[in-house]
């Protein structure tokens, strides 16, 4: 036996490989489609989906599509036994036959063959008559719009679920609210200290308007379910689908009414999700078929679906005025946002509260006054997207501050630190700052690119120019995370958890905290992740969430572990657990003529000689059960504020340095610092991969990704790959000029002071690319996608004023 | 190849073993490594061949296997991402994808090992603007491409330092 | 969605192609890459019954590069062609410059010049390429061989003057001028991984005294089939070339085009991008001219 003590075992802040990284290297990891070839006979399902934003369907009929062979069901909502207004958003069947966006669903086609679908699919005869859509949030928000998008709720005046808890945040809600057309859905107002006064005091002023256009997602992985039905009448679910727990098996036993354990989630490997996946928009179609036919079946989207079919993310309208000091105090924050949110029926999510909680937490304003509004129109119901809104919310925050520090002549950085929340502090909301490493990140950035010292030009038709951004993102306290941790007799570690994987290392780290709780190799670690029969309880992995309430989760139910062995081992000597450290796979004992125990000589063995009801046995391991949820938040009243509205903040900042081609108004990234106040990094070389992905993935959208519609039917015109832009390994900027940092503030009720940071990477990016654009041809920017035609634009209107004068 | 009323018969090599089939010939190679031969390490991730996941290696070149037509194998050698890992453990470019963390979600991987690996067959001094052109068909959501061209840059690099 | 087509044919010869391509007539349809087809079968845009796939006929990947001419096979890959030495080092270079911008590695592995012009894609790369170097369309039919100049091949989006039963075989371009060069711009917003939003090819022969001899200008994505500018080319003829004379031959093409406005750009940017990038192409090829 070693000698050598493995007390100083500790994976935190170190950068073991991926516990998952041999699986996908080497394709042996499974997801979702590829369990299809254990699954014979399963049954294969299309959707049809509405063609134009707003139509009146005149004509359904499925008779002829249900005749051909191999089709074994077709439903509508007339012809579905089941409660379809239960359905997720992303899934509502019309309602009296009034679509209300292009890909809305009419009918799900079940049949043998996907070819039978398909067939199916083309012979359903539909005819409609089209009606007067609205495709964009200011069309939508007027007192009247020639669409009124939500017949739930009886075209506006809608009856409120007062069951739901949720449902009093928005509508309903007795706000004086500027917004207040009938497609307004909801409000939410935040009122602090006194904006008018301090405005009038300010020595600058500086205003604008600024929106987005709508994402997707576009994980690699495609929308996938497969349903089977079993023996006992009860279903099981493998899919790219995330929150076993939290968001599928609960779906599944509240629409369908189906007992607790009627209802088993598997989750295999998931290609990316970036929150598409937190709606079970796949998931209940297929157990509705499988419910009804009593047979198992799987739905895979089509990537045209995934655009037509699958959340997309909210664009904001915003508006921001800032009134400042003459030395670059902000003291006056006045601002509007408006979230349009697509054809969400009967909302009870959507306020403008969600995407508005990025402009209260990053500055220390003392007088604002946020009037917030979410607008329903005809296009794809909306989703999460990696942010919650606080990148598309803060665009227009950090232009202006952008905009301030050129007004005064000041750097943006200095600006910024005049402005910083501190830790300790207080956020917008009055809610206490506990860890905020903003003003690091920013500083770091900056320093990497030279941000003060102007671009050098080549002379060429690309003009260079340096811009920041900061961003802060809340944690929202979604729930609770459990544990089970289990130690064997040869110090190996089972760890089940139900937390997603998307990609982001999840798995890597409960390893790593399980590793260095329980002084273990991380090679003897084995994560278990996904199964609801086999891992305990996890609402899902949103809102950069998994390292702090899963990682806390895993933490506590290795302490119970941990006090077990002591136990077990303090039983053995005769001393008090207390009397009992371990160390590696050895117990050390206190005030004992015993110095060191071999934990594993604890464990008995399986005969009839050492048998009994007590003790450690082998192939029976000790067990810790861990469970974590964030404390309650405390409502708010009229005036938005609370003293506990989210959990805590994740912060990040970039700098960057743009070529912006002045003849065509393409943007390159020359240069990017990016900086992660992660709280402690767990893995520093995943939080890395976290800022890379989050630069490129924000730098697309901010640059070249959107929807564009078709005006005459409403319905999304790239809904693909082709022409919907996601970011290629040629629009990264070269290695060497692509720099990822780690500045953490510890965060106190974290996991060894981490938190999560995903998010926030995200909202820097923007702002400051519109900076660097303002910074090397002199326009700026208000809205995104800065596409090239967008900005030639603003350069062509900014030569036509200078010919005038 | 034999062509019947309805099927055709294909023979090709996957992954050095030689493979015949009898097969309707209105698929893809992508489906029938998929579906008839086990090889789900080959992803499907769109409809029109910009994604990049169904890479394979035909004949030493990266090629898309949704848009080949499964007719069209007939005679060829093929290599999956199941074909790398031999028996002196994994190829270098995978060893280096794990190593640098150019893995995240896992979808992209396959086919960006394998366009990486047919790219350094043909040019094993590639440069970084070569592996930048050379995979620009592969799209990844997760990693923001740095750890890849890193990855694929050490594996380079190593593959030298063994010949 | 599931291809709908039920054939499927391998000939190892041209005549075997044509057989079968007249015996299933119009329910038939030419593959050979497939990166175009495939796709369009599989969104069943395209419904045939039978494929007749050509990629394994060895005359159709043939390339002959002489002093006089240049003879490109219709089924060779477009990567083989963008990197081939004796194209690059011709005068006719700009042809693989053409090929080599055609979407992705993966993609040009598979795709032809036969396929590529074939589709009649008002975007098609190498389309430009081909009508600044006057080539010409090889084709085979019911009725024997025939050629067909490139700048009449095309009569709208995926039509061209090819009749039932007829297979292009290759590519042939004529000699060029001395002092003449060619330059080739496909603008797009992801680079190549994008289908242009427009590709301009321009064609300068210079005389001795710096006069332009011959010119020819290439638009695509500006109309409903790649097309030459003749009003530039006509314009350009016997011009010394100054920037005055770039600066109007930009406008002229810019105002002699009607593009349409789609998701990819507007017709008013597509405009634009014409005006700039024949600016570049008319110096590029001028300066390689020397």
């Amino acid at each position: 036996m070693s000698n050598t003590s493995e007390k100083n075992t500790s994976y935190i802040g170190k950068t073991p490989i991926r516990v998952d990284a041999y699986d996908k290297a080497t394709g042996k990891g499974l997801y979702a489609a590829d369990y299809t070839k254990f699954i014979p006979g399963l049954l294969h399902v299309r959707v049809l989906r509405s063609p134009v934003a707003h139509c009146q369907i005149t004509k359904l009929d499925v008779t002829k599509a249900e005749a051909i062979p191999g089709v074994e069901r077709i439903f509508t909502v007339e012809r579905s036994p089941f409660h379809m207004e239960r359905l997720p958003e992303q899934d509502r069947f019309p309602i009296n036959g009034e679509c209300i966006w292009a890909g809305q669903p009419i009918a799900i086609i079940a049949a043998d063959t996907m070819e039978h679908a398909e067939d199916a699919m083309n012979a359903i005869e539909l005819e409609y008559t089209q009606l007067p859509h609205v495709i964009d949030g200011f069309s939508a928000m007027g007192k009247n719009p020639v669409s009124i998008i939500d017949p739930a709720s009886g075209k506006g005046d809608g009856v409120i679920d007062e069951t739901n808890p949720w449902a009093k945040i928005g509508k309903g809600a007795t706000l004086d609210s500027k917004f207040s057309g009938p497609n307004i859905v909801g409000n939410y107002i935040l009122n602090k200290g006194n904006v008018e006064e301090a405005m009038a005091k300010a020595d600058i002023v500086v205003e604008d308007s600024f929106y987005n256009d709508r994402r997707v997602h576009c994980q690699l992985e495609r929308a996938v379910s497969i349903c089977t039905y079993n023996s006992d009448d009860s279903i099981t679910l493998y899919g790219s689908g995330c929150g076993v727990h939290g968001v599928i098996k609960s779906a599944m036993v509240n629409i369908f009414d189906l007992p607790e354990t009627k209802v088993r989630s598997i989750q295999p490997y998931i290609g990316g999700s970036f929150g598409n996946r937190l709606n079970p928009y796949v998931e209940v179609l297929v157990a509705m078929i499988s419910l009804f036919l009593k047979k198992s079946c799987m739905y895979e989207y089509t990537r045209e679906e995934q655009f037509t079919g699958g959340p997309h993310a909210w664009p904001c309208l915003t508006r921001v005025k800032f009134g400042a000091t003459k030395d670059g105090r902000v003291i006056a924050q006045d601002y509007d946002c408006v979230e349009e949110v697509g054809a969400i029926q009967n909302n009870i999510s959507y306020t403008g509260r969600l995407s508005s909680s990025g402009a209260v937490c990053v500055y220390d304003i003392d007088n604002i006054y946020m009037d917030t509004a979410a607008v329903v129109t005809n296009l794809m119901p909306v989703g999460p997207y990696r942010g919650l809104g606080c990148p598309e919310s803060e665009f227009g925050m950090e232009c202006m501050m952008n905009v301030l520090a050129d007004e005064l002549g000041m750097s943006a950085v200095d600006v910024r630190k005049k402005n910083f929340i501190k830790n300790g502090g207080y956020n917008g909301y009055g809610e206490k700052v506990t860890s905020i490493g903003v003003e690091k990140c920013l500083e770091e950035c900056a320093k990497k690119i030279d941000l003060d010292t102007p671009s050098v030009q080549d002379g060429s038709v690309w003009k260079k120019g340096k811009g920041c951004g900061c961003g802060g993102k809340q944690n929202t306290p979604l729930g609770r995370a459990e544990s089970i941790v289990r130690y064997y007799s040869d110090s190996s570690v089972e760890v089940l958890i139900s937390c997603d994987e998307n990609g982001m290392g999840a798995m890597t780290v409960m390893a790593q905290i399980a590793a260095s709780e329980l002084q273990v190799p991380i090679e003897k670690v084995k994560v278990i992740k996904g199964d609801t029969v086999l891992t305990p309880f996890d609402n899902y992995s949103a809102s950069s969430r998994t390292t702090y309430t899963t990682g806390n989760a895993v933490k506590i139910a290795c302490a119970e572990v941990m006090d077990k062995l002591q136990e077990a081992a303090a039983r053995e000597v005769g001393v008090h657990k207390s009397k009992v450290v371990i160390e590696g796979t050895k117990a050390r004992i206190l005030g004992s003529d015993i110095e060191y125990i071999e934990l594993s000589t604890l464990f008995k063995n399986t005969s009839p000689y050492d048998q009994g009801n007590w003790g450690l046995m082998r192939f029976s391991p000790v067990e810790g059960h861990g469970l974590f949820c964030p404390a309650p938040i405390r409502s708010w009243g009229s005036d938005g504020l609370t003293s506990r509205m989210w959990n805590w903040f994740q912060y990040a900042a970039c700098a960057l340095e743009v070529a912006v081609n002045e003849e065509t108004g393409q943007i390159k990234l020359v240069q990017v610092a990016c900086s992660a106040d992660t709280g402690n990094p767990i893995n520093p070389k995943m939080v890395e991969g976290q800022i890379e992905g989050g630069v490129i993935l924000a730098a697309g959208y901010d640059i070249q990704e959107g929807c564009t519609y078709d005006e005459k039917t409403g319905a999304v015109k790239n809904a693909g790959l082709v022409d919907y832009r996601v970011a290629d390994m040629t629009f990264a900027p070269l290695q060497e000029n692509f720099h990822s940092l780690i500045n953490p503030d510890p965060l106190p009720d974290g996991p060894y002071g981490a938190k999560g940071m995903a998010e926030s990477i995200t909202i820097g990016i923007g702002p400051a690319i519109a900076e660097g654009v303002y910074k090397a041809v002199g326009v700026r920017p208000t809205k995104f996608p800065m596409t090239a035609e967008y900005i030639l634009g603003l350069i062509k209107e900014k030569k036509a004023k200078e010919a005038q004068k | 190849m034999s062509i019947l009323d309805r099927s055709i018969v294909v023979s090709f090599e996957v992954n050095g073993k030689p493979v015949e089939l009898i097969t309707a010939p209105n698929r893809t190679l992508v489906e029938v490594l998929r579906e008839d031969l086990g090889l789900t390490g080959v992803k499907q991730g769109c409809d029109d061949s910009n994604c990049g996941v169904c890479t394979v290696i035909m004949d030493g070149k990266a090629v898309k296997s949704c848009c080949v037509l499964i007719g069209q194998a007939e005679g060829t050698k093929i290599t999956t991402i199941e074909g790398l890992e031999g028996e002196n453990g994994l190829h270098p470019i995978q060893q280096a994808f794990i190593d640098h963390f150019a893995i995240q979600c896992g979808y992209c991987t396959p086919g960006m090992i394998l366009s990486a690996k047919a790219l350094l067959d043909e040019n094993p001094n590639a440069t970084e603007e070569d592996i930048r052109e050379a995979l620009h068909g592969n799209i990844c959501r997760c990693t923001g491409y740095k750890k890849i061209v890193e990855a694929i840059e050490a594996a380079r690099d190593e593959i030298n330092a063994q010949a | 969605m599931k291809m709908k087509f039920e054939k499927y044919f391998r000939p190892a010869t041209l005549d075997e192609a044509l057989k079968l391509v007249q015996e299933y007539g119009a329910d038939c349809k030419i593959v050979a890459g497939g990166t175009d087809v495939v796709i369009r079968l599989r969104s069943q845009m395209l419904k045939v019954q039978t494929i007749v796939d050509i990629s394994a006929i060895p005359e159709l990947k043939e390339v002959k590069v002489t002093e006089d001419k240049a003879v490109i096979g219709a089924a060779l890959d477009l990567m083989t062609l963008s990197k081939l030495p004796e194209l690059k080092n011709s005068q006719w270079a700009i042809i693989a410059e053409c090929a080599g911008h055609v979407s992705s590695t993966q993609v040009r592995n598979r795709a032809t010049m036969g396929g590529n012009n074939v589709n009649a894609s008002p975007s098609a790369d190498t389309t430009p390429g081909l009508l600044i170097s006057d080539a010409v369309v090889n084709v085979i039919g019911p009725d024997g061989a025939r050629d067909i100049a490139i700048n009449e091949f095309f009569t709208g989006p995926g039509k061209t003057v090819l009749k039932q039963g007829e297979i292009v075989v290759s590519f042939t371009l004529p000699a060029q001028d001395d002092r003449c060069e060619a330059a080739y711009k496909k603008f797009s917003i992801r680079g190549d991984t994008d289908i242009a939003i427009v590709n301009v090819g321009v064609r300068l022969g210079l005389n001795e005294d710096g006069t332009v001899k011959k010119a020819r200008v290439a638009l695509g994505g500006v109309a409903p089939t790649s097309m030459r500018a003749v009003a530039v080319e006509e314009y350009l003829v016997g011009k010394t070339i100054t920037e005055d004379v770039i600066e109007e031959a930009a406008t002229i093409a810019r105002d002699s085009i009607k593009p349409i406005s789609d998701q990819r750009a507007s017709a008013e940017y597509r405009k634009e991008m014409v005006y700039v990038y024949v600016k570049h192409m008319i110096r590029e090829a001028v300066a390689k001219i020397g």
